[in-house]
């Protein structure tokens, strides 16, 4: 059952990216099937569901990680299926990996400056766009510090800053409040909040139900590998399969006629 | 004609016999510990050697000496794993690739020092025998190897499925982590999977010494052909090394027979070199991205 | 480089002067040959650090480039009367593009299987040199044909001479790593050592960062191999294809330092400075003392210091200079 309100478009926004019956499998193992949405330019998406349900798999088919075995990835007008990983990064599509992946041997800035060299080739020009993210994301005082002495959630944020340098279009979050307390997820969730004013596309994958509702407009609920629901979080929250998948069967009790609004 | 492709086929298979022990032990040493172990030609080598020393010390014959070698070179794969490969475990590719390769050229080396290059062989009674097979020439020496090889290679198979231990070894090869939450313990384990590689890597040499000579540089040769078989069938599946050695023996001697006799190297690097331009995950791969 | 203090600037210099006039103090034929074995496998080794120690492709096949380059230039020279100076540039072309399809096919894979297909490489290229005879002399290989003292042609009657040619060519290859460590394509090449997904994921294309890296690295490694047929005077597949030159080249670097400029200067110091002791302690050199001692310097290596001696050195001179502990720094890449 999918979302009982269509989806609102004002005619002047343009879609960010589409997503059109994707499916992979591995051996087996149907990761996603047939998944299909939309990000309209400047919105921030969620992608959730219970552990499993395909939204890393998903992460990595949009980006060029594994190819899908069937349906399309477009975004800002191009496909992407069957472009490598650094193409896609070209053309405005950045994500970050749900465990940090810092370059370990180099420091904070040279690390973010690795991003920023996609857009400058000039190493004083790409330092200089490094500390703008190193500043955005509070790791300014950390510039000279070996990648790997970091906390993890300095790394995490290392992961942001490196994606945000290279000057992304659309920002792909995998997991990224996982683990942190309630003041760093206020934090994270003010950082995400201010990506978005700045005019960026997200779409995140989350499991922090809070940070989840302050920060999407819009949600996708995966299981299994299908999307089973779609909507504004209130409309989400209520729908059954939601409710079923994260919850299981009990805890369904049908929604009364005029309950739910668009 | 026919005859002749018969020969090169059986010649391939006899040898392809001792590839296999070879090319299981990397195969298995990868799989479980996820280690590369270039010295494995190494360890073929001393197994030839203490075979040798055997034969010519006590007289004793290269397939009686297996109840010798194999059981020395599972002390030393034991020890080997406990006291340097688990050092260098967490490190990272790089510092466990050469770790085993100084050791390769140590041990070589240090060979070469105390016995120098000179060739040493073994008479047996049947190292000049053969049977027959209608046109095929097949030499006694070279089917008990075959025999033994394979009778070593089920053993282990049934190993690994049917007993405790053999099953957390594959698992332990599967998912590490998942295997030692299961409460296998991993360096019981990975000594035993070393210990296991080296053993059939000594029997190698036990049986190759009716009709192959020992020298430092011996291994070298058997490690090369071992580590395109394990490519070839597929890193860490201990049955697609088997067939896969069984093909290059076949592959190598076929290459010796219609092409030329210092061809069989380079049709044994082609199919390597073809595997990992077209189908780099082996004969028996799984999914790639 | 971090900045150069006074005393260490003082120091550096007295270190290049000394390098500059050695040749010329230490006249024992014996001692420049060691010398000269010095500054060309430190040139190798910092060829093959660029793929090694930065980018962590670990090529124990480079002896494929030094050989190409090697017969390249004989070839040209004996059959065709070229000058070696030119050979040197021609067998560069053809490592660079002998690098190419190798690459291709050998850079989709990781780790331990990328050094096995190098391996196979070098030992494919030298069972094929030994079999043309035709064309580069088979396994009896050649000598150089004895042209006195002539410069043009590469061949020189002092030995000085070679040394500074090979401390120029030394001298090159650290200009070419410095200058790529601070640019682009050396956070790049160091991204793809670290982590090849996670580089990709912000626009690295990593096949290209490989493949640009390996034709430096085959280009310089095969001016090596011209060099070095030229200064003793022969060549055959074994000398120049050989495994054990692909061996040194690989371990000065981890010895030394991996993924550091000077690196693998300090390992081939230390390296060749043990061979020599050795020769000297034991006469001739005995097959296998030498690299007996070398593969339990780099065991002891492994095991104590995986990322090579100048991290040590680093911390040593850290801790007198500063009196204090001081994170190693593998790689001067800080911004």
């Amino acid at each position: 059952m999918l979302a009982r309100c269509a989806r609102e478009k004002p005619p002047s926004m343009a879609e960010a990216l589409v997503v059109h019956d994707l499916s992979k499998r591995f051996g087996g193992l149907r990761a996603v099937q047939d998944l299909s949405f939309s990000v309209n330019e400047g919105e921030t998406v969620a992608l959730i569901g219970p552990n499993g349900a395909g939204k890393t798999t998903s992460f990595n088919l949009i980006t060029g990680y594994h190819r899908p075995d069937a349906g399309s990835v477009f975004a800002f007008g191009r496909e992407l299926v069957g472009l490598r990983p650094h193409d896609i990064c070209a053309h405005g599509l950045a994500r970050t990996f749900q465990v940090a992946r810092p370059f370990g041997r180099m420091t904070v800035l040279a690390n973010v400056m690795t991003g920023a060299f996609l857009r400058d080739r000039k190493p004083e020009v790409a330092r200089e766009r490094a500390r703008e993210a190193m500043d955005f994301t509070g790791l300014s005082a950390k510039e000279h510090i070996p990648a790997r002495d970091l906390t993890t959630i300095d790394q995490r944020r290392l992961e942001l800053a490196r994606a945000l340098a290279t000057q992304p279009r659309l920002l792909l979050l995998d997991e990224v409040m996982a683990g942190l307390n309630p003041a760093e997820i206020d934090q994270a969730v003010a950082l995400v909040g201010k990506l978005s004013t700045r005019g960026l596309t997200i779409v995140i994958v989350e499991h922090v139900m809070r940070a989840i509702m302050a920060v999407a407009r819009h949600i996708v609920v995966l299981d299994h590998g299908q999307k089973i629901a779609e909507g504004n979080p209130r409309e989400v929250v209520a729908d059954e399969q939601v409710i079923r998948a994260y919850l299981g069967t009990g805890y369904v009790h049908s929604a009364a006629p005029g309950d739910t609004q668009c | 004609m026919l005859a002749t492709v018969a020969q090169a086929v059986v010649n391939g298979l006899l040898i392809g016999g001792i590839y296999a022990l070879v090319s299981i032990g990397v195969t298995l040493i990868f799989g479980v510990v996820k280690v590369v172990n270039f010295a494995q030609g190494e360890f073929v080598m001393i197994g030839m050697y203490i075979s040798y020393f055997l034969a010519t010390r006590f007289g004793i014959d290269p397939l009686a000496s297996l109840v010798v070698t194999m059981p020395t070179l599972f002390v030393v794969g034991v020890l080997l794993q406990q006291f340097l490969i688990r050092r260098v475990l967490a490190l990272g590719d790089m510092p466990q690739i050469f770790l085993t390769f100084a050791l390769s050229l140590l041990l070589l080396n240090v060979m070469l020092l105390l016995f120098t290059a000179d060739y040493r062989t073994v008479q047996t009674p049947y190292t000049e025998t053969a049977i027959h097979l209608g046109a095929v020439y097949v030499p006694v020496a070279k089917l008990i190897a075959f025999v033994v090889a394979m009778l070593l290679s089920l053993a282990l198979w049934l190993f690994l499925r049917g007993t405790d231990l053999g099953k957390a070894m594959r698992a332990a090869a599967q998912n590490r982590d998942v295997a030692m939450l299961m409460g296998i313990n991993p360096d019981r384990v990975f000594c035993v999977a070393v210990g296991v590689a080296l053993a059939l890597a000594g029997a190698a040499g036990s049986l190759l010494m009716p009709f192959y000579p020992a020298y430092p540089m011996v291994g070298q040769v058997f490690v090369l052909m071992a580590f395109v078989a394990v490519v070839l069938g597929t890193l860490g599946n201990v049955t697609g090394a088997l067939i896969a050695s069984l093909m290059m023996g076949v592959a190598e001697s076929l290459g010796i027979q219609f092409v030329g006799a210092d061809s069989g190297l380079i049709v044994v690097f082609l199919m390597l070199l073809l595997t990992l331009a077209f189908r780099p995950s082996g004969l028996f791969g799984g999914w790639t991205r | 480089m971090p900045k150069l203090r006074t005393s260490a600037a003082l120091w550096l210099s007295v270190l290049a002067l000394i390098v500059l006039v050695l040749p010329l103090a230490v006249p024992s034929h014996f001692a420049i040959d060691i010398f000269i074995r010095v500054l060309l496998f430190a040139f190798i080794g910092v060829a093959w650090n660029l793929m090694g120690g930065y980018a962590k492709q670990l090529s124990l096949g480079h002896a494929a480039y030094f050989g190409l380059g090697a017969y390249t230039s004989t070839i040209l020279l004996i059959r065709f009367g070229v000058s070696p100076w030119i050979g040197m540039l021609a067998g560069g072309v053809v490592a660079m593009l002998a690098s190419l399809p190798i690459g291709a096919v050998c850079f989709r894979l990781r780790g331990p299987y990328f050094a096995i297909a190098t391996i196979a490489t070098a030992q494919v290229l030298m069972l094929l040199f030994l079999k043309f005879r035709d064309f580069a002399w088979g396994a009896e290989g050649t000598t150089m044909p004895n042209l006195g003292n002539s410069p043009l042609m590469m061949q020189f009657d002092a030995k000085a001479a070679y040394y500074y040619i090979a401390l120029v060519m030394l001298a090159i290859g650290l200009a070419i790593t410095y200058r790529i460590e601070r640019s682009r394509m050396g956070y790049y090449l160091v991204a793809v050592g670290e982590d090849e997904d996670a580089a990709e994921a912000i626009g690295v294309n990593a096949l290209r960062i490989k493949r640009n890296t390996y034709l430096i690295s085959a280009f310089l490694t095969a001016l090596a191999g011209t060099f070095y047929v030229q200064y003793i005077y022969f060549i055959d597949p074994n000398t120049v294809f050989g495994f054990n030159i692909s061996v040194e080249v690989a371990l000065v670097s981890i010895v030394g330092g991996i993924g550091t400029l000077w690196g693998p200067v300090v390992g081939t110091v230390l390296l060749e400075a043990t061979s020599a002791l050795l020769q000297s302690w034991l006469g001739s050199s005995h097959g296998g003392v030498q690299l007996t001692v070398y593969s339990l310097i780099l065991i002891a290596v492994i095991l104590w210091r995986p990322s090579g001696l100048l991290g040590v050195l680093t911390d040593a001179y850290a801790r007198v200079v500063h009196a204090g502990p001081v994170r190693a720094r593998e790689a001067s890449l800080d911004g």
